[in-house]
């Protein structure tokens, strides 16, 4: 089974009250800020190696982020991945989910053959969720998201799990596919001294957007339908919105008021 | 504004999702003030009356796509018929529910047409150019953003249900149009098989997303009973006060505060506590605290978002009853 | 001396990986530990299968030759979490380094690689009641009986000997300081009793206990060193990873005190606002910052000495001295600081102090570490 896992480097969410904004440029200083691997990514990562561990194979983890992303690639690497790619170009900055998934793309079908792309179903930092089905889509496979448990039937089939709100939907999806996990999959390793000594002599490799022959005008800010226009903190002050009175109706307006500030 | 302002109408089960009629209510809103139509698409085998009752809720136009094949959610089949009613009818503003199949759904389909699409949305505005503004949250909520898709169309958003308001149904006529899109079964790469439905499990209290904390105005046999129904109906974790393990009506493992345990749920649910600060350090990070307690003045109504004064006896049937309803959709 | 205080990529993933382990694994055993004194072996095991146990071990044998500093980093996270364990890891590190430092090719083959996996798991039995800081008081003997030396004594206070299946044993071969040797006991040598376990106040979880030699018989080739070498083997070993390991664990525990103060402070309210408006408890925490800081730069300096094979005796000793005042200095404040109560039981301030307090007499009394740092201090007469 070859597999690739696709990895973000995020600001570590124990910090995320560290996070301020910088009221000119309107974007998120992230100086000073601990950088870790999407928490979900290491669950996509734990389930790779564990199937390498079940059936063989090789486990390729793609990541795309500023030079600083070379050191989740190492991590990767000293928690078991084979080998670890990094798309890192200047032309890639200001990319939204859909340039993400594009590069992304690009970059990974360089890698063939693969039978499994795994991702975490979203990221701590954007949480959109978007990336793994746009993936999917400029690579032609079929994807599933949410998935909470896999099964392989061969290498050309495999049966998943997928949360609803109450319950799952059972999903047999033709490989390779893209498979965007949540944490119910599994529990991750923790790093070991000697995957650590082990990841100095892996390969991190590293592309630019020339590498994978991107269309300039899809990838970063030209490639990127979306713009963030304004940036700020919501203020957590408590409401102190107190109903009183009948209590029957006291009780239903503060069900719907709770719908409506998005609680229920 | 010349496009058409569209909601994806989710159905499981034959019934329209809750966030789905939401997203008509707010979509009227935007549809009057960009002075456009609204309308609504829908996927499934079989529409009965779901096209009338959409249009009782406001929508101009009901979009039906329905083939077989589109019984359950398949991603490949949904996203095609998506795809290619969109690409028929150009509208400006597709709005989808971010429920766990819209969040399936909405990227594959804003990738399918090359535009830009935004998730979870908790505000949405639109402006003389007919322009957009989706505010999001990033950041487990600490940032928000406020995005726009300047040129790609159509704009595309997913919604968090209970962020616009439900509309009421009204008297209202409407257009149904049928669309021929193209539904072949050989499409299907991931096919749902079947779904499953499962009751929430418990989860330890510093997990849980929802916790209900008894104080000492809950330690009585029946109200505590109540107690019970209401986490159960929320599939929450019970935590409480010093003064409910002493009257034993919880473990220590279950004590929130300063001696205790600190928990940042979704939702905390405060029953019969005053709101004494060595229990209030526990909850202070919760994003949603509601209070029930049938003294007025007490603490914590000034530390809590929603409160709601009276009898804990008298309230929670309500409550319990309420949410039962919310439930079901 | 120009300073570079970045941590290699390589340090940082050994420190994330332990505080993974910490807050993960042991946090959900150290109530346990702290009531009932027991030793939770499946956490050794799971310390050892992380490798934690190879760090300072060369490459060459089986080890990760990581170096002092990740070892220091590796030891602070897991404290700052059980100082118990913290301990107990350390003191596995120190029962290699005997062989590390003065094996010899074939030792070191022996037993590193074992090391480096935790299979083999050694003690390093110095302490006897009549002589722990004055160490020629020993009575344990090693008689030369052909190619074996069979011992005899009564070791106390030794960390880790009843989940270690090795010993390294420090014994009387001759008289006066040429007359110690030190001897490394393989697995299953007839003769060999762990004893009493004991109960202490603090780092409760920590396997301490006597360990009981009876006609033990030695192989010739498990000396350490030759005849007279022992003092020096113990010494060095006890200097070079016992002491910084002792630096390691109060880091931890200093960390830990700052942590707790600060959020306890925004948190408590008296007088209408939260006690990190009231002067005294700013003081506190001030006073707690700055033994942090210092602590923390103490101790890594000695390490980064270790790891360029500079002489540091003093270094370790001034550090293990100094950080071991300041975990208790810094747990003592963070009772006062959480009044009353500080000193419940359920809470963590008084299991702090007790910890601290146990570590004083750890690798060296202070007062021991007083007179090393007293010889260094007269070299500056010259």
């Amino acid at each position: 089974m070859n597999i690739i896992v696709c990895i973000k480097q995020v600001p570590d969410p124990r910090e995320f009250s560290k996070i301020t904004i910088d009221p000119v440029r309107k974007t998120i200083v992230r100086e000073g800020i601990q950088a870790v691997i999407n928490p979900l990514d290491r669950h996509a990562l734990e389930e790779a190696l564990r199937i390498r561990e079940k059936y063989g194979g090789k486990v390729t983890v793609v990541s795309m982020g500023p030079p600083q992303a070379l050191e989740a690639c190492k991590e990767a690497l000293a928690f078991g991945a084979d080998e670890a790619v990094l798309l890192c170009d200047k032309l890639l900055a200001g990319s939204d989910t859909l340039a993400t998934a594009y590069a992304l793309s690009k970059a990974i079908r360089r890698l063939k053959p693969y039978n499994l792309i795994l991702c975490g179903n979203e990221t701590v930092d954007g949480s959109t969720g978007q990336v793994p089905p746009q993936l999917a889509e400029f690579l032609e496979l079929p994807h599933v998201t949410r998935v909470r448990r896999i099964e392989l039937v061969d290498d050309g089939k495999a049966i998943v799990e997928s949360v609803l709100e109450h319950g799952c939907r059972v999903v047999e999806v033709k490989l390779p596919a893209v498979l965007a996990v949540v944490k119910e999959i599994n529990t991750p390793r923790i790093l070991s001294v000697f995957g650590i000594v082990a990841a100095a002599s892996k390969k991190i490799i590293q592309w630019s957007v020339s590498d994978i022959e991107a269309d300039i005008g899809m990838i970063g800010l030209e490639g990127s339908p979306t713009r963030v226009t304004d940036v700020f903190t919501p203020e957590i002050k408590r409401r102190c919105e107190i109903f009183k009175g009948p209590v029957e109706d006291a009780v239903k307006q503060a069900v719907r008021r709770l719908r409506e500030i998005g609680a229920f | 504004m010349p496009g058409e302002v569209w909601v994806y109408a989710e159905c499981r089960d034959g019934r329209l999702m809750d966030v789905s009629i939401e997203l008509l209510g707010g979509g009227r809103r935007l549809a009057d003030k960009a002075k456009a139509s609204l309308a609504s698409i829908i996927l499934t085998d079989n529409v009965g009356s779901l096209a009338n009752e959409l249009i009782s809720y406001g929508a101009d136009k009901v979009y039906v796509v329905e083939h077989p094949l589109l019984k359950t959610y398949q991603s490949d089949l949904y996203t095609d018929a998506l795809s290619e009613a969109v690409s028929k009818y150009n509208p400006e503003i597709l709005l989808i529910g971010a429920t766990s199949i819209g969040m399936d759904l909405a990227p594959r389909v804003a990738a399918r047409l090359k535009t830009g699409l935004s998730a979870h949305v908790v505000g949405l505005d639109i402006d003389e150019h007919g322009i957009l503004k989706q505010v999001v949250p990033g950041f487990g909520g600490g940032v928000m953003a406020v995005v726009t898709c300047p040129k790609a169309r159509p704009q595309m958003a997913t919604v968090r249900p209970g962020v616009l308001p439900k509309p009421e149904k009204t008297d209202r006529r409407g257009e149904i149009i049928a669309v021929d899109v193209k539904i072949s079964e050989d499409r299907i790469k991931a096919k749902t098989l079947k779904i499953i439905e499962e009751k929430p499990l418990g989860k330890p209290l510093e997990e849980a997303e929802i916790v209900v904390g008894v104080g000492l105005g809950g330690c009585k046999p029946d109200t505590f009973n109540l107690i019970k129904e209401l986490a159960e109906t929320l599939g929450a974790a019970i935590g409480g006060t010093r003064p409910a393990v002493d009257e034993g009506y919880i473990t220590e493992n279950q004590m929130i505060g300063q001696s205790g345990k600190t928990v940042r749920p979704k939702i905390h649910i405060a029953l019969g506590a005053s709101g004494a600060m060595q229990y209030m350090v526990g909850v202070m990070d919760s994003k949603t605290i509601v209070a029930v307690n049938k003294d007025p003045n007490a603490p914590i109504f000034k530390m809590c978002d929603i409160g709601i004064v009276g009898d804990l006896n008298d309230v929670l049937p309500i409550l319990i009853e309420e949410i039962k309803q919310l439930r079901k959709t | 001396m120009p300073f570079d205080f970045t941590f290699t990529p390589e340090q940082e993933m050994l420190r994330k990986a332990a505080m993974e382990f910490a807050e993960r694994d042991a946090a959900p055993k150290v109530e346990w530990m702290d009531e009932t004194g027991e030793t939770p072996t499946e956490l050794v095991k799971k310390m050892m299968e992380l490798g934690f146990g190879a760090i300072v071990i060369p490459r060459e044998y089986g080890g990760a030759g990581l170096g002092h500093i990740a070892r220091i980093a590796v030891l602070e996270e897991i404290s700052r979490i059980s100082p118990a364990l913290g301990f107990c890891l350390q003191i596995v590190h120190l029962g290699q380094a005997p062989v590390i430092y003065f094996g010899s090719e074939e030792q070191k083959k022996k037993w590193l690689p074992g090391m480096a996996k935790g299979e083999l798991i050694a003690t390093c039995a110095v302490t006897e009641p009549t002589g722990g800081s004055d160490v020629l008081g020993i009575q344990t003997t090693a008689k030369r009986e052909g190619e074996h030396y069979v011992l005899n004594g009564r070791k106390c206070f030794i960390t880790n000997v009843h989940i270690s299946n090795m010993h390294g044993v420090l014994a009387k071969t001759g008289e006066g300081p040429k007359g110690l040797s030190f001897f490394m006991i393989e697995p299953n040598t007839p003769g060999v009793k762990p004893g009493r376990r004991e109960n202490k106040s603090g780092l409760r979880g920590l396997n301490t206990g006597e360990l009981i030699l009876e006609n033990v018989r030695v192989p010739r080739e498990n000396m350490i060193g030759g005849e007279g070498d022992g003092l020096r083997v113990a010494l060095t070993a006890i200097s070079n990873i016992g002491r910084p390991g002792v630096n390691g664990v109060a880091l931890g525990i200093v960390r830990r005190c700052l942590e707790e103060a600060a959020k306890y402070s925004k948190q408590r309210a008296l007088y209408g606002k939260p006690i990190s408006e009231l002067q005294a408890i700013q003081w506190y925490l001030a006073e707690m910052y700055v033994d942090y800081e210092t602590t923390r730069l103490l101790t890594y300096y000695a390490a980064w000495l270790r790891d360029k094979g500079a002489r540091c005796d003093a270094e370790n000793a001034a550090s293990k001295y100094y950080s071991v005042e300041a975990a208790v200095r810094c747990a003592h404040k963070l009772i006062q600081i959480f009044g009353a109560y500080g000193v419940m039981k359920e809470i963590i301030p008084q299991r702090l102090l007790r910890d601290a307090e146990v570590l004083c007499s750890a690798a060296g009394t202070q007062e021991i570490m007083k007179l090393v740092m007293f010889r260094k201090a007269l070299e500056y007469s010259k």
